[in-house]
């Protein structure tokens, strides 16, 4: 079974279909969703993450259904949103990443040994206990990514993390995101250069799958529809 | 935001929250049912001092303490004042100050991560009721951090309104902050879910 499987999946928010009848199975590591604002990429990426109900339709993610399997789904799946301000629960760097961890069933010492590492590999060591919130914008979204890399996830989904940051601090947060790991990657992204480095791509458009498959071929048919 | 702890190896940093918590409770409520006459509140000024007055916290700290509940002291003294003269208001204003500081050593010395966990613990007995405790104790971490937050969101609309050059008032400003805040605690209802919150 594919890594995500979306079979005739609609959502509908009242009147408005925000999804329409999407149907598709990606196997691949690395995947971007691109498309125009309003476009229901981030509504894609909210059902595979399991926060928004698929109104119709089937879904399933590393072979679970996020509607049944909610809890399970959690400890596999981490999200990172654009808004870093509003990812933050704890005051301090270092408590925000070990409230990953809260309800996870973990040895207290094996809880600080994952906290401290994942500190570390995103550089927020020297500052852990800095209050979270008088962070820069791209130290805050070092901390998102910090809080869902700490739970060591099987799929990361991130909804246009570098939306907010500098180029600076959106090299370092993409770095995170594609560099080697283990994880697979969902992103939803305005940056076509960033989805052409990604190993698979969504083009979605008014609510339905426009394109999908290799990067090149799909950022294309993308910008061709930019360019009418 | 509002982080008050203060890292540091202080005999307060060391205890654990449950009985720090439950200590200081018990201090505070000394120092609240101390006679109102003299020598009490000084009395309760002395046990304010001494709870600072330990290696890893010290007297500055103290001082910074009553800067930062200055507004509630003053408050405080002004309707005793008004009401009971100067005499008790010194007395009564001496003992809520110090019952203030006292309490703070709480927050000062406790990372919130333990704060929740000693939260939770504390909440046991209301398993009984069928009360979700991990629920409750979030709750009031979150709304405590978040109430500076939401004092940021409401400059942001202030200052949005002043580039816009709209006029001040609460009518003006009341909707757009709602609406801003609502957005901002959709937005972090998100991220709890994602890390595992139920």
């Amino acid at each position: 079974m594919s890594a995500l499987l979306l079979d005739e999946v609609s959502v509908r928010w009242g009147d408005v279909v925000v999804l329409r009848d999407v149907t598709c199975a990606l196997d691949a590591r690395t995947i971007a969703v691109i498309g125009e604002n309003g476009s229901g990429k981030s509504t894609f990426a909210r059902i595979v993450g399991g926060l928004t109900p698929a109104t119709r339709g089937t879904v399933r993610v590393l072979g679970l259904d996020p509607a049944r399997d909610a809890a399970r789904l959690r400890r596999r799946v981490a999200m990172v949103f654009s808004n870093p301000d509003a990812q933050i629960i704890m005051p301090t760097v270092a408590e925000d990443v070990a409230f990953s961890l809260r309800s996870d069933k973990l040895p207290r010492e094996e809880k600080r040994r994952r906290v401290r590492a994942a500190l570390e590999r995103f550089g927020l060591d020297g500052i852990a206990d800095r209050s979270a919130h008088d962070l820069s914008g791209g130290q805050k979204q070092l901390l998102a990514l910090c809080g869902a890399f700490v739970r060591e996830p099987d799929l990361v989904i991130a909804d246009e993390p570098t939306a907010y940051l500098d180029a600076r601090n959106a090299r370092r947060v993409t770095g995170h995101l594609l560099g080697k790991g283990s994880h697979r990657l969902l992103l939803v992204t305005h940056d076509l250069d960033l989805a052409k480095r990604c190993d698979q791509v969504v083009f979605i458009q008014d609510g339905t799958i426009a394109a999908i498959g290799d990067p090149a071929p799909v950022v294309a048919a993308y910008e061709a529809h930019l360019a009418c | 935001m509002l982080s008050l702890y203060r890292a540091g190896y202080s005999p307060w940093h060391r205890l654990a929250a449950g009985p720090k918590a439950l200590l200081l409770i018990v201090i505070v409520l000394g120092v609240s049912l101390l006679p109102v006459s003299w020598p009490g509140p000084a009395v309760a000024a002395a046990i304010a001092v001494g709870c600072y007055a330990v290696p890893g916290i010290g007297l500055r700290e103290l001082r910074r303490q009553l800067v930062a509940v200055r507004w509630a002291i003053g408050v405080t003294a002004a309707g005793q004042l008004v009401f009971l003269g100067p005499g008790p208001a010194a007395a009564n204003t001496t003992r809520v100050g110090a019952a203030l500081v006292i309490s703070a050593l709480l927050a000062l010395t406790t990372p919130v991560g333990a704060l929740l966990d000693a939260l939770e613990r504390g909440l046991k007995p209301l398993d009984h009721l069928g009360v979700d405790r991990q629920r409750v104790a979030l709750l009031l971490i979150v709304t405590i951090t978040m109430l500076p937050v939401l004092a940021r969101l409401a400059h942001d609309v202030r200052e949005a309104q002043r580039a816009r050059g709209a006029p001040p008032g609460l009518r003006h400003f009341a909707m757009p902050f709602l609406v801003v805040a609502l957005k901002h605690a959709d937005a972090l209802g998100d991220a709890l879910t994602a890390r595992g919150v139920r």
